[in-house]
């Protein structure tokens, strides 16, 4: 019999108990022809029309595997050499891993991963995220090195598919360049996932450190130590893609060294299946996606069309530019200003958050071009990874041999990572991520050394809520109760004075006016000068809401030097007009 | 040879060719690596017929009839799945990816692959068996649910003797083997609602002292995952016989009562959502009321108790004051 034992830590969102009420993302056409972009802030539909592209079609949510449904998250960083003993054995890891892959086929007597905690030694602890902790470890009967995540289950609040299908994607890759998985088992109330164990740490620690301990100002690494790096990478999701997968979050945070150098792309966290894993049980999922806003690509920020393997060559690009400055370019600014940066601005290139002119004139021609190709906005134009592989830049590769020299042996002492994975708080770190019900939300990020970065070394709380259809019992969606908000639509320009549509939805009785207008501001779409006045014509115009539809007013903020306010053309001028 | 692009071979030589490989490969000869090659050679010829390649369309129809004709003819979709675990790791995905585009196929309303698999049950059966083995489990896995689609194939597995192992695959140590079996155990059960209802009712017992292992399973994933699936099952309409007969016994109740104290905060709300079937049902049996009137009081403190920070969860809240509200209410049978 089971005693009954209390536990208040744990804070649970059950799958069965949200109520997914389905929000309207619907993009209406305006007299200018251009798209619009769809991002929730909170509460709002906000879509930017950003005058260069033209309106596309709302597609349902659902279709086809494109954006996947956040999954709970837990650290990227499994990599670090915590195991203190067993000092080196692992070079043969690689035979290893085939041989259990291929087990059938070759006749390697291997004893397989075992799936028994007792036979398993946890070392330190060498990531810490919300909802895992990763450890070194020993596995005995192999005596071999590993990396164990331990995954809380009872915090896991996402389904237990979710969890499913990021184990499935990595047990059904074997390749050099992917993260390697052993095995899984329960222990308790905890999962536990036996991968390689990468010692080097993941790139973006020693990025960091080699910034630290040297002047990094005209470039972080040379052209053939980023070249031979990336090319393993390419390698790797030449094998995802290949194998309708998506990672979505390409990093340097997320790429992984061994001690001789292998580079392996880890954290299937958010990774998805293209159309063909329609088999993968998929019911009422809602297609949410996660990744990280300086890395991701302009489709999959604006949401209203699917994006496919393209998205990761945009992440790839971004991720060359971060091992060339240090950072990603916009690494600098909140994540809704990063949202704004990469749809209105031409693509970023290794300059664009350089502080000198000339900065980075050490890095040459081919390798700015090999960038460019990946960074088109237009996604059809960026070259799959095959392509990309046949690039001259990557002439300039050379092997692992050399990857141990220029980056294994140059990084973070074992003190350095080991202390820095024990600094990072639960959830402390950051990504933007839409929720269910189609809203933004990013949970802040570690702040570290500099404020606002947004690499995440570990992963965000999980904020998503899942709500599973079914199981609560009641045959009827929530259609009961409160009055449909009211759909509205703030029509004004932005600093560089194109006009953009903000829509967001107002909640007779709930919401307040100053709060959204606070929100408005609190995302950076609005002037902090303009809260007042339009907070005063929300309310005015929710208040009046059945006699007039449209409200337009001057603006605070002010006007740039040649204009001449214009309350037709919005200039000094904005609209708020209710859309339904 | 080229591996991609257009290939001048029909499907009638692919498949004998993939034929004669996977029985070199069967025979396990020193061969053998060779065999291997030419059926994972042949396999990629096959799959980018059905699917095509980065710089080739799939192939025609009548190409795709051929060739599923052929497949048919020759019994190699079960004698693939036979030898799956000899194929190599990659071969063994391009099997499932071309089992599953074979399966789809359609002509008009008709599915040719469900009839000629519903002729050779075999193929299902020894996929089943597939969860026996580390190595292709998970891509039998892919091929079962994709099989459990169609009525006619989940009724064949559903009313086999090899479904009751399920009950053993979902308990496997790997962890993702068992879920997987879980997935497809789960779609069995739920997938086509009148087969599972009839199902369910005609295998009562059978089912459901099988299930009732998994509920007191060791493994704390196994227990939460059935627990939620039942709560799931007794709650579907379509199953309202058998919920009728799951709330009227006692030794279920005790289990559920049992349940919502466990240790695991998950499996406390799991439990409640198949314990608050047993207070709702209008016509309690006499035994069902005793154990609830015994522990009367003691049930109102503890649902008062019972999960307060959910304040934003409204359903829940409303459900849980329903039910202090009924058990408060509770009243000796008249007459006794």
């Amino acid at each position: 019999m089971k005693k009954p034992e209390e536990d208040k830590n744990f804070s649970i969102k059950s799958e069965n108990s949200c109520k997914n009420k389905k929000r309207r993302t619907g993009v209406h056409k305006m007299e200018t022809a251009t798209e619009s972009l769809i991002f929730e802030n909170h509460r709002f539909l906000s879509t930017l029309s950003l005058g260069k592209r033209k309106i596309s079609e709302d597609l349902p949510l659902g279709t086809h595997g494109t954006f996947r449904q956040k999954s709970s998250t837990f650290e990227h960083t499994l990599s670090f050499s915590g195991c203190a003993r067993a000092a080196r054995q692992s070079i043969g890891n690689i035979g290893n891993i085939l041989s259990r892959k291929m087990a059938a086929s070759t006749s390697q007597p291997s004893v397989p991963w075992p799936n028994s905690k007792d036979d398993y030694e946890l070392g330190k602890v060498i990531g810490v995220g919300a909802t895992a902790v990763v450890h070194g470890a020993f596995c005995k009967p192999r005596n071999e090195k590993c990396a164990i995540k331990r995954i809380n289950l009872e915090k896991w609040n996402t389904s237990m598919d979710e969890l499913l299908k990021e184990i499935q994607a990595m047990s059904s890759c074997n390749h050099e360049n992917v993260v390697t998985y052993y095995t899984s088992f329960v222990v308790r109330e905890e999962l536990w996932l036996v991968l390689r164990l990468l010692e080097g740490g993941s790139l973006l620690d020693i990025i960091k450190h080699k910034m630290r301990v040297a002047n990094c100002k005209h470039g972080v690494f040379d052209e053939s130590t980023i070249a031979t790096v990336l090319r393993e990478v390419l390698k790797g999701l030449e094998y995802f893609h290949s194998n309708g997968q998506i990672h979505r979050d390409i990093k340097a945070g997320n790429i992984l060294l061994g001690e001789d150098g292998t580079v392996q792309i880890a954290d299937f966290g958010v990774s998805a299946w293209l159309a063909t894993g329609r088999d993968l049980s998929r019911q009422k999922v809602r297609h949410t996606f996660v990744g990280t806003p300086c890395w991701m690509a302009p489709e999959v920020m604006e949401q209203d069309h699917g994006y496919d393997f393209k998205a990761d060559i945009w992440s790839f690009g971004i991720t060359a530019i971060e091992m060339a400055t240090g950072t990603a370019p916009y690494h600098k600014y909140p994540p809704m200003k990063v949202l704004m940066l990469t749809l209105q601005n031409d693509p970023p290139n290794l300059d664009t958050g350089a502080e000198e002119k000339d900065q980075y004139k050490a890095y040459g021609k081919t390798f700015r071009k090999m960038i460019t190709d990946c960074l088109q906005k237009d996604a059809s134009k960026r070259p799959t990874a095959s392509e990309l592989l046949k690039h001259p830049f990557f002439k300039k590769a050379k092997d692992k041999k050399y990857l141990q020299q220029t980056l294994v042996a140059i990084g973070p002492s074992l003190e350095t990572r080991v202390q820095k994975a024990s600094k990072r708080q639960p959830g402390a770190s950051g990504r933007l991520h839409r929720k269910e019900t189609g809203e933004w939300v990013w949970s802040s990020e570690d702040e570290g050394e500099d404020a606002a970065s947004s690499e995440s070394d570990t992963d965000s709380k999980p904020m998503n809520t899942l709500a599973s259809a079914g199981s609560s019992g009641s045959d009827h969606e929530s259609s009961e109760g409160d009055p449909p908000p009211v759909n509205l639509v703030l029509r004004m320009r932005n600093a560089k004075r194109e006009l953009n549509d903000i829509r967001f939805e107002f909640a007779v009785g709930k919401d307040s006016a100053e709060g959204i207008a606070s929100e408005l501001v609190g995302a950076g779409l609005v002037d902090g000068k303009d809260i007042e006045v339009i907070t005063q014509n929300l309310q005015k115009l929710i208040d009046s809401r059945d006699m007039i539809k449209v409200v337009t007013f001057p603006l605070n903020s002010g006007l740039t030097n040649n204009e001449t306010p214009d309350d037709k053309a919005l200039i000094g001028f904005a609209q708020i007009s209710i859309t339904d | 040879m080229p591996l991609f692009g257009k290939s001048q071979k029909s499907p009638t030589d692919i498949v004998k060719a993939l034929k004669e490989a996977v029985n070199a490969l069967e025979k396990g000869e020193k061969k053998a690596e060779k065999a291997q090659e030419e059926v994972s050679k042949n396999l990629v010829l096959i799959k980018n017929m059905l699917y095509g390649t980065s710089d080739a369309e799939p192939q025609t129809d009548i190409i795709v009839a051929q060739l599923a004709q052929e497949l048919y003819n020759s019994n190699l979709l079960l004698l693939l799945i036979q030898n799956l675990n000899r194929i190599d790791f990659e071969g063994k995905k391009d099997v499932a990816q071309v089992f599953n585009n074979i399966l789809r196929r359609q002509i008009g309303t008709r599915s040719p692959t469900v009839e000629y698999i519903c002729t050779k049950p075999e193929i299902l059966f020894t996929l089943m068996s597939g969860y026996e083995l580390q190595e292709i489990a998970l891509n039998c896995g892919t091929m079962l649910r994709e099989c459990a689609r169609y009525e006619a194939l989940a009724k064949i597995m559903l009313y086999s003797d090899d479904f009751y192992n399920f009950f053993r695959y979902v308990e496997v140590s790997t962890f993702d083997i068992a879920s997987d079996a879980f997935s497809t155990f789960k779609e069995l059960l739920t997938r086509h609602k009148i087969l599972c209802a009839d199902f369910l009712e005609v295998n009562y017992d059978k089912v459901f002292s099988h299930y009732q292992r998994l509920l007191n399973s060791e493994n704390y994933v196994t227990r939460r995952q059935s627990l939620k699936l039942l709560g799931e099952l007794l709650l579907d309409r379509h199953n309202f016989t058998v919920m009728t007969r799951y709330i009227s016994n006692p030794d279920n109740l005790k289990l559920m009562m049992n349940m919502l104290k466990e240790r695991s905060r998950n499996i406390q709300f799991e439990a409640f959502h198949v314990f608050k079937v047993f207070v709702a049902n209008p016509n309690k049996p006499k035994p069902i009321l005793d154990i609830l009137l015994r522990n009367q009081d003691k049930l109102v403190d503890f649902l008062m108790k019972f999960h307060t920070d959910r304040a934003e969860d409204e359903q829940f809240n409303d459900e849980k004051a329903y039910l202090i509200r009924q058990i408060k209410e509770l009243r000796p049978m008249a007459g006794h």
